[in-house]
């Protein structure tokens, strides 16, 4: 029995499309990555699948039980663990009483540990918590009674970065201890990070299935190379080479020529043309998975062309370097007026 | 087993203590002021004064004794009326309110059924329920002993006791509303309207060719005036109320059992 399994599923809000066809399924201690855009269907998948609402079409079963027999579902949730992508709780009370009442409604057996990494302040009342607070109660909320399926809706939201890295390390700590993860996220970083397997949803339907390594390893490596000489994008039409991209730095600078792509060739070839040209800086990197990612966004190829710019932009400002940075930042400017 | 009735009941608690003591000062303030308004007034020359109808529909005449006056200042009205209807807003803000912040994921998240759970939040309205009906029974007996004009202590009992069957309704009918209608304010208007309504169309339609439509409304079988005046307790009406209540509760259940929560 598989924890989490798919079958054609569909959920319509009357003529509204949310999902389609979701055909998929997570293996036991797999960390599943639900990726896609706000509105792709994201948390229509996860809330249909908690039995919040019924399915237009399709099937799905959670740890076994069909997610339309209400009493089965309801004996699985048992041993489910949830994190809405919102939490919303009663905000008149302490953090505490909220867990001792969660606590009876599902068990608790780990809350005080689970505390001692998350712990947000229970003896105030919720209404006083920041959004990270909440989040992190919610996390123990979906932790406390030891769940063998964890179902959260883009976990890390709300937290700040070293709590983002303390829930993905808790998560991979899990894992170890045989535990399944179902989780929706647009933060590439960390589903890099965590997960084994990702799904790609997109307009209510799923676009892509495949391991982590794989879509990478498929994605190729993103070049960029700094030349004293001229040259435009025709001296590099090697099979391989994607989304080629010339600048000579508008000015007739001496910095020469920059040119960047993707490349999924083999190297010999890449380099052998590379080593044509007065070299002056070069850089092989695996592609970003936030590129990858645009690529499966854009809905036409135009809108599609613009995100994988604006995917560069963000991993420049990420990685800027101090050689490349001057120039680049002023293409980064007008690029982003532009659009 | 009854966490969630727990949980809520908490939460009401607060709000039943200040009705509780805001009614019991009310009542009590009332109760010890009846004899010497009553000695004052002449209830039956201010009665012919007024138009029939009027002195009808507020059962004024019954207003001479200290029964008649308690029963309509505080009973008849602010009792029946307004907390009655507070309890039906205050069902129907529920579970539409729970589902209107978000809160009702995290609880649905566990192992609880929604019948379940409707059943428990509508069950923590006992607590208002019980709590303002003890303090306020203390609080008028306790006037009217003052003033020594002891009001029979079982007529004010059964006022008390009737009105648990009466509230229970008003709050039944509100849980349904609550995950019937759509919004949560919308829900809690047709809850609150509902009763404030109910009043209305009884008071209209009583002595008219239509006056069995005040059937429709719960306080055709729940009178503490009559009780209070003349110590006649209509059981059918409790019986009538409480198969109200057990209707709504089904009602609410199934429906909210089918409905998508979003």
């Amino acid at each position: 029995m598989r924890p989490l399994e798919t079958n054609g599923l569909s959920k319509y809000y009357g003529e509204v499309r949310g999902i389609e066809d979701l055909t998929f399924s997570v293996e036991t201690g797999e960390v599943f990555g639900f990726l896609g855009p706000n509105g792709a269907g994201k948390t229509t998948t996860i809330r249909t699948l908690m039995g919040f609402q019924s399915p237009t079409a399709g099937t799905a079963t959670v740890l076994g039980a069909d997610i339309t027999d209400t009493a089965a579902l309801r004996g699985a949730r048992a041993n489910v663990g949830y994190l809405p992508s919102e939490p919303g709780f009663n905000e008149n009370v302490t953090g505490r009483r909220l867990l001792e009442y969660h606590g009876s409604l599902r068990g608790d057996v780990r809350s005080d540990e689970m505390l001692e990494l998350f712990d947000p302040p229970l003896e105030r009342k919720v209404r006083e918590y920041s959004r990270g607070n909440k989040q992190m109660l919610a996390i123990v909320l979906a932790f406390m009674h030891d769940p063998d399926l964890l179902v959260m809706d883009e976990p890390t939201s709300g937290l700040d970065p070293l709590k983002q890295e303390r829930l993905l390390e808790f998560i991979r700590a899990e894992q170890q201890r045989g535990k399944t993860f179902f989780f929706s996220s647009h933060i590439l970083s960390e589903v890099r990070k965590v997960c084994d397997r990702v799904g790609i949803i997109r307009d209510g339907h799923l676009i892509e299935l495949e391991d982590v390594e794989s879509l990478l390893d498929r994605s190729g490596k993103m070049v960029r190379a700094r030349v004293n000489d001229a040259l435009d994008g025709s001296a590099f039409d090697l099979d391989g080479v994607h989304d080629i991209e010339v600048s000579d730095g508008g000015d007739g600078s001496t910095d020469g020529t920059t040119i960047s792509f993707t490349y999924t060739g083999a190297y010999e070839p890449l380099l052998r043309r590379l080593l044509a040209y007065d070299l002056h800086d070069l850089s092989i990197e695996e592609a970003p998975l936030e590129d990858i990612f645009m690529r499966f966004y854009g809905e036409n190829p135009a809108a599609q062309a613009e995100r994988i710019e604006d995917g560069f932009d963000g991993r420049d400002g990420a990685d800027a370097t101090d050689e490349t940075d001057g120039k680049d930042g002023t293409e980064e400017d007008s690029e982003t007026a532009d659009v | 087993m009854f966490e969630t009735t727990r949980f809520e009941s908490e939460q009401l608690l607060p709000a039943s203590a200040v009705i509780a003591v805001s009614l019991a000062a009310f009542g009590g303030l009332m109760t010890m002021a009846a004899p010497g308004i009553l000695g004052d007034v002449d209830v039956e020359a201010l009665s012919e004064q007024l138009p029939a109808a009027i002195v009808e529909a507020f059962d004024l005449r019954a207003m001479g004794t200290i029964e008649g006056f308690i029963g309509l200042e505080l009973y008849q009205f602010v009792w029946l009326i307004g907390l009655g209807a507070y309890l039906a807003y205050s069902a129907a803000g529920a579970i539409s309110g729970d589902i209107e912040d978000g809160r009702l994921d995290t609880v649905l998240a566990a192992p609880i059924s929604r019948r379940r759970l409707l059943f428990e939040r509508f069950l923590a309205l006992l607590t208002p329920i019980l709590v303002i009906n003890a303090v306020v029974f203390g609080a008028v007996y306790g006037a009217s002993a003052v003033v020594n004009e002891p009001i029979a202590l079982a007529d004010l009992a059964a006022v008390h006791v009737f009105s648990i069957p009466y509230f229970l309704a008003c709050g039944a009918f509100g849980t349904f509303v609550s995950v019937a209608a759509p919004r949560r304010l919308m829900a809690e208007g047709i809850g609150a309207g509902a009763i404030v309504g109910g009043f209305l169309l009884q008071t209209l339609v009583s002595g008219t060719d239509v006056s069995w439509l005040g059937a429709l409304a719960p306080m055709r079988y729940y009178d503490p005036l009559t009780i209070l005046t003349t110590g006649e307790y209509d059981l059918a009406g409790a019986g009538i109320l409480l198969a109200a209540t057990v209707g709504f509760l089904l009602a609410g259940a199934v429906y909210f059992g089918e409905v998508d929560v979003q």
